[in-house]
């Protein structure tokens, strides 16, 4: 599929999405606030997607020392720190009218926190490291280290506010959610997470350029003073 | 503030987040292509 | 320099949240795990004798295995981070007057904690090596990969307090510090060779 048939694709579900959110039926309970959760399972859902894929990049640059992989593994970082951003927010507009505060420390919206922390530190070391090859590598071990200790974040999470369970009809996604509502959701699901493979698709792209300028820029200098040219780089990217 | 006023502040906030995302890759790719271009 | 922070940082927090002597009892051991997870960390992070690029050369060609530097590494941080406990500890004890139970208990958490920073200290200085920003950097990286360590160091202290069973908790820093090593040792050689 072409770019930019995947960008109209993912435009074209998106607004599907949203009038049919928008037009559903209101929840039982809820009522309308319950629209705010066809945007927010969605956007936790492409978190913990894109954590997932920035994981399998960088198992696979560290396998097969394509730059391709890292690449992914990249965009996905930072596109998934938006739409973990995005769950965050809608999790605290739903929870403050209808518990009463922005925050409470459930266990989903602090695992969604330290989640979205993670991908700030991951996106923080790829800037700061020089070279492609380096920042590929080190960005993929810390990457594994991290990957390897959710699982034990989330246990330990869990366990902490299993000893502090707040009675709650009100939960943010409810099981008893069906026909119509349950429709409104898979769309949602559906729509983001063709506009996360979009949006990743063209972050990719500018990775690319952005990297072969620093090739460009490497290729430049001396090695072994000026009795050697380093190889230049190829044709100009597009 | 009214229940519909939340809803429309949640999806302000995810559209206008994505759009803003969206303009800043388009951006940062036409940034990036007229230096390579330069170079 | 380290123990001085956390002391100051604990003389700190009363004048922020007031000096109630039954609340600061309650929340003392608390934040006496908050700081070691936030500053203790801090100490793992000098630069060390054998980390500029030709010294890390030169124990290659020695032949020393990564993996081995990478134990040597953490256990000296290990010992650090224990010291910085015990030190900033003893001055949460005298300023916050919190109700101290299960020693036996104490003297197993402390060492499990500390090997449990220790390490993830070690593993991100390797990561940050040889970067500008290294220091706000590192404690980034090891924040919130940290929180199971803070959550069994505290809700075991806790746990003691009230009399409740803390063995999940200690298994949870128990997991923590076997999953790190395998982790350590594992990305020994690749960030090395980076």
């Amino acid at each position: 599929m072409t770019k930019r048939t995947l960008e109209f694709a993912a435009a074209g579900l998106l607004l599907t999405a949203l009038v049919v959110g928008l037009t559903v039926p209101p929840d039982a309970v809820q009522g309308d606030f319950q629209r705010i959760m066809y945007a927010h399972v969605p956007s936790a859902w492409l978190a913990y997607l894109a954590f997932g894929i920035t994981m399998i990049g960088s198992i696979a640059y560290l396998v097969t020392s394509k730059l391709r992989w890292d690449r992914l593994a990249g965009a996905s970082a930072e596109v998934g720190v938006v739409f973990t951003g995005l769950a965050l927010a809608t999790g605290m507009i739903w929870g403050k009218p209808v518990w009463g505060v922005w925050w409470t420390w459930d266990a989903r919206l602090v695992l969604t926190a330290a989640m979205f922390f993670v991908y700030l530190a991951y996106l923080a070391l790829r800037r700061g490291i020089d070279g492609l090859e380096r920042r590929a590598k080190r960005s993929a071990l810390f990457g594994i280290v991290a990957a390897l200790q959710i699982p034990i974040v989330h246990f330990s999470v869990v366990w902490w506010r299993g000893l502090h369970q707040p009675p709650t009809i009100l939960r943010p996604d409810d099981p008893q959610i069906d026909g119509p509502l349950l429709f409104a959701l898979l769309m949602g699901v559906f729509a983001f997470t063709v506009v996360y493979a979009a949006l990743v698709r063209r972050r990719m792209d500018l990775a690319l350029i952005e990297d072969s300028l620093v090739e460009a820029s490497r290729a430049g200098e001396d090695v072994a003073g000026a009795a050697v040219t380093a190889p230049s780089v190829g044709a100009k990217p597009r | 503030m009214s229940d519909w006023g939340w809803v429309a502040f949640a999806y302000l906030v995810v559209y206008g987040s994505l759009g803003g995302y969206v303009a800043s890759l388009v951006f940062r790719i036409r940034r990036a292509r007229a230096e390579a271009d330069r170079g | 320099m380290v123990i001085p922070f956390g002391a100051v940082a604990l003389l700190v927090i009363p004048m922020a949240v007031g000096i109630e002597t039954t609340l600061l009892a309650r929340i003392g051991p608390g934040l006496f795990w908050a700081v070691v997870l936030l500053f203790g960390v801090l100490v793992t992070q000098r630069e060390s004798g054998a980390e500029g690029p030709p010294q890390r050369d030169l124990l290659t060609l020695l032949g020393v295995d990564p993996a081995a530097r990478f134990a040597a590494t953490a256990i000296a941080n290990t010992i650090l981070v224990l010291v910085f406990e015990v030190a900033v500890g003893a001055i949460a004890i005298v300023l916050y007057d919190p109700d101290v139970v299960g020693w036996g208990w104490i003297a197993l958490v402390l060492p499990l904690v500390a090997a449990g920073l220790a390490m993830l200290g070690t593993i991100a200085a390797s990561v940050t090596t040889g970067l500008g920003g290294r220091g706000a950097l590192a404690p980034l990286l090891i924040a919130p990969i940290a929180i199971p360590i803070m959550l069994g160091a505290a809700q075991a202290t806790e746990g003691l307090r009230v009399g409740a069973g803390i063995l999940r908790w200690v298994l949870v820093l128990a997991v923590v510090d076997v999953l790190l090593m395998l982790a350590g040792v594992l990305t020994a050689r690749p960030l090395e060779e980076s």
